[in-house]
């Protein structure tokens, strides 16, 4: 057992904290929304590093970096509070690649990696939440062409992005997983309406309104009906860089910078309340590390990651709560820190898959309880 | 003893519904939130048909003003109507030109309803006095907030002035601004589950709805369970005549559910509960605030342990 990360890896840690120097108040964590030209400039400016690509495969234009590598670039930006790590790089690319043919590879993964493509992604359906596999919007084909109607809520940031990465069905309405599959639409096609719903942190999510939208057949990625076990691959292929300790390690910093600022250090209550926070922080920081070390050892790390995801998110919101508890009516301020974060931790144990799906899959595969999945 | 509301009381609650079914709800709440607005036609709706006197009417008293705060914080009520219609006529401080703002001598930050505010009332503990101040509308600056409720910033100067209400008052006013954020919080939570069951009712996944889960059924029972013994710990308060350790209990219990009666709308709400557009919000948000107001959880804790063991 070995707590450290390697010379190597500390020195691109380091490199990865002078590039974010310049980023520094960009806040595109929180604010992507607002300020995505900007992120999207940086993501570029990542681009032309190849960090975008850092854990690909050479021949796709990756550096076939390590695990380990990836995290710590995605930890530091977490950190950094530039960005969240970008779906088009991620998801997308990681399938393309394991997928797509030779002409999607050729088409798709220059702009991705580059910074120039990016993605939001229509999974989510008004009547398809946690039940996710019961989506109807539908794809039907007709010669060379999908015709895609329904209707999709949900996406983040869709307002600023090129492409859905979208899952419809194909099969029979009853196919459930079966009768899936995973379309690019270019979210400037006829027929693609986006709605935003202001959100509590101040933000907005989209729904996308799909009528009559024509895709090219060649738009597909992977087998028609097959594209649920592409989705979980994916997913794992991205576990160790989804829910990134650095940021709670940050809501604890900057929380506790404005505890002090408020002249509430020395409050023995405060004191304590903080110390109890700094040890859940810790607790984030190894389930994390748990993952990437599962990951980096070629294991599936699915209850790992559920595990992570559920103490990453309650402790977003266990900081942000606690100092508002702690600070008084200061906290509820319009545009100071702990009113943004105690509104947008609120989601964190929705997105990305609920708390509720990820203690299931503790339950189901950590336990070995049975049940449904 | 009986828990059961008399005719009397029911024939308040039933007007006063029909009042907040023209006057109020999350609708209302909403469009008045967006510009920080104070809802002056159901705080003269609830004035004239004699709601905001009820605990200094004949044959009515603090609890069937515990009751009708209760409601209209069920309604999303836009009012200062616990501060008018139990704290105001607890101190026996008459009818006062509302909205009535209340406020530490040292405000730890701003303070609901402070911006629209024609009356204020300091809590000052170092002169054990109560006083009230009158004020102009806008005198405090109004300051931004998304947690429910217009807020302002009471001047220091203004929180020192006021005509002192006399010995004992400062206590007085404790109490009863303690019985009134009891029985404000226990209507908000109410609310809160039940636009949630409504939901979770309705909304189905895997086949059926998500509230026929018995995870989900538990997690929202744990909730009732904690809100019925609010209501009931603000009632008794109330019924009282807000005795220190009642309320300080009340209050205590109460702001402390609210903080899982928050946690657990939202999480079984999913998504749409992050919304603007859901009624959820207008509730759970304000559940935040009131947790806080009048030194938080901690000090109404404090209180009941001073009231129960003395003062260490
Ligand atoms: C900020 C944010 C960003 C998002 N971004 C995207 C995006 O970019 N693209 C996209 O496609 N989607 C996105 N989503 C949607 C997200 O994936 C869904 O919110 C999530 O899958 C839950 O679905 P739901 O909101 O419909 O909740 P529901 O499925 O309606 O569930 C409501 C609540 O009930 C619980 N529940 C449901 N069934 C059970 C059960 N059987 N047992 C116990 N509890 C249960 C759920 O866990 C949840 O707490 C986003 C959501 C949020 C909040």
């Amino acid at each position: 057992m070995n707590f450290a990360f390697g010379r190597e890896e500390e020195a691109f840690r380091h490199e990865v904290r002078a590039f974010l120097a310049d980023y520094r108040d960009l806040d595109g964590f929180f604010r992507q929304g607002r300020v995505w030209p900007r992120v999207k400039a940086m993501f570029q400016a990542m681009g032309e590093r190849g960090w975008l690509s850092l854990a690909w495969p050479r021949e796709h234009g990756g550096s076939d970096a390590s695990a380990v590598m990836e995290f710590l670039l995605w930890d530091e930006v977490a950190y950094a509070r530039a960005a969240r790590n970008p779906l088009a790089a991620g998801i997308v690319a990681r399938t393309l690649i394991r997928h797509g043919s030779a002409e999607q590879h050729a088409r798709w993964l220059p702009p991705i990696r580059s910074g120039h493509l990016h993605f939001s992604l229509a999974y989510s359906e008004p009547e398809a939440g946690s039940d996710l596999a019961s989506l109807r919007t539908r794809a039907s084909r007709q010669g060379e062409r999908y015709v895609v109607n329904g209707r999709k809520i949900w996406q983040s940031y869709a307002q600023d992005m090129d492409c859905l990465w979208l899952l419809c069905r194909t099969g029979s309405s009853e196919s459930r997983g079966r009768g899936l599959s995973l379309l690019i639409v270019d979210i400037d096609a006829p027929g693609v309406q986006l709605t935003p719903h202001p959100t509590l942190d101040g933000e907005q999510l989209n729904e996308v309104l799909l009528e009559d939208v024509e895709v090219p057949v060649e738009n597909r990625v992977g087998p028609e009906d097959g594209a649920w076990a592409l989705m979980s691959e994916a997913l794992a292929d991205e576990r160790h860089i989804q829910f990134p300790p650095g940021r709670v390690r940050r809501d604890l910093e900057e929380m506790n910078a404005w505890v002090r600022e408020q002249g509430l250090a020395d409050d023995p209550h405060v004191v304590r309340r903080m110390a109890d926070l700094a040890v859940r922080v810790l607790e984030v920081e190894m389930h994390g590390l748990r993952v990437l070390d599962a990951m980096q050892k070629g294991l599936p790390a699915v209850v790992e990651a559920a595990a992570n995801k559920v103490a990453h998110s309650v402790v977003c919101q266990e900081i942000a709560r606690a100092v508002v508890d702690l600070a008084g009516p200061e906290a509820l301020v319009e545009g100071v820190r702990p009113s943004l974060l105690w509104r947008q931790s609120l989601w964190e144990t929705i997105g990305g898959g609920t708390s509720e799906v990820m203690r299931g899959v503790v339950a189901r595969k950590g336990l070995g309880l049975g049940g449904r999945a | 003893m009986d828990f059961e509301l008399d005719t009397d009381q029911q024939a308040i609650l039933d007007a006063v519904g029909v009042l907040l079914a023209q006057y109020a709800g999350p609708g209302r709440a909403i469009d008045l939130a967006a510009g920080d607005a104070y809802d002056f036609d159901l705080d003269a709706a609830l004035a004239d048909a004699g709601f905001t006197q009820v605990a200094a009417t004949r044959g009515t008293g603090p609890l069937e003003a515990a009751l009708v705060t209760e409601a209209v914080a069920a309604a999303g009520g836009m009012v200062s109507f616990g501060a008018a219609a139990l704290v105001a006529t607890g101190l026996g401080a008459g009818d006062l030109p509302g909205p009535i703002a209340i406020s530490e001598a040292r405000p730890p930050g701003p303070v609901r309803f402070a911006s629209h505010a024609r009356t204020l009332l300091v809590l000052d503990r170092k002169a054990d006095e109560a006083r009230v101040v009158a004020l102009e509308p806008g005198t405090c600056a109004a300051v931004r907030s998304s947690f429910g409720y217009p807020m302002g910033r009471v001047p220091d100067a203004l929180a020192r002035s006021g005509d002192a209400l006399g010995g004992g008052s400062a206590a007085r006013l404790a109490c009863w601004w303690r019985l009134a954020l009891a029985a404000e919080a226990t209507g908000t939570m109410a609310a809160c589950l039940d636009v949630t069951t409504r939901y979770l009712s309705q909304r189905r996944q895997f086949g059926q709805a998500i509230g026929s889960f018995q995870a989900v059924q538990h997690r929202l029972a744990e909730l009732a369970i904690q809100i019925e013994a609010s209501k009931w710990l603000a009632r008794e308060a109330a019924f009282q005549g807000a005795p220190a350790e009642g309320v300080a209990t009340a209050a205590s219990y109460a702001l402390a559910a609210a903080a899982q009666v928050f946690a657990e709308t939202h999480q079984l709400s999913g998504a749409i509960g992050f919304t603007r557009e859901h009624d959820l919000h207008v509730f759970s948000m304000r559940l935040q605030t009131l947790r806080i107001e009048h030194g938080g959880v901690g000090a109404h804790r404090r209180a009941l342990s001073a009231e129960r063991w003395g003062r260490a």
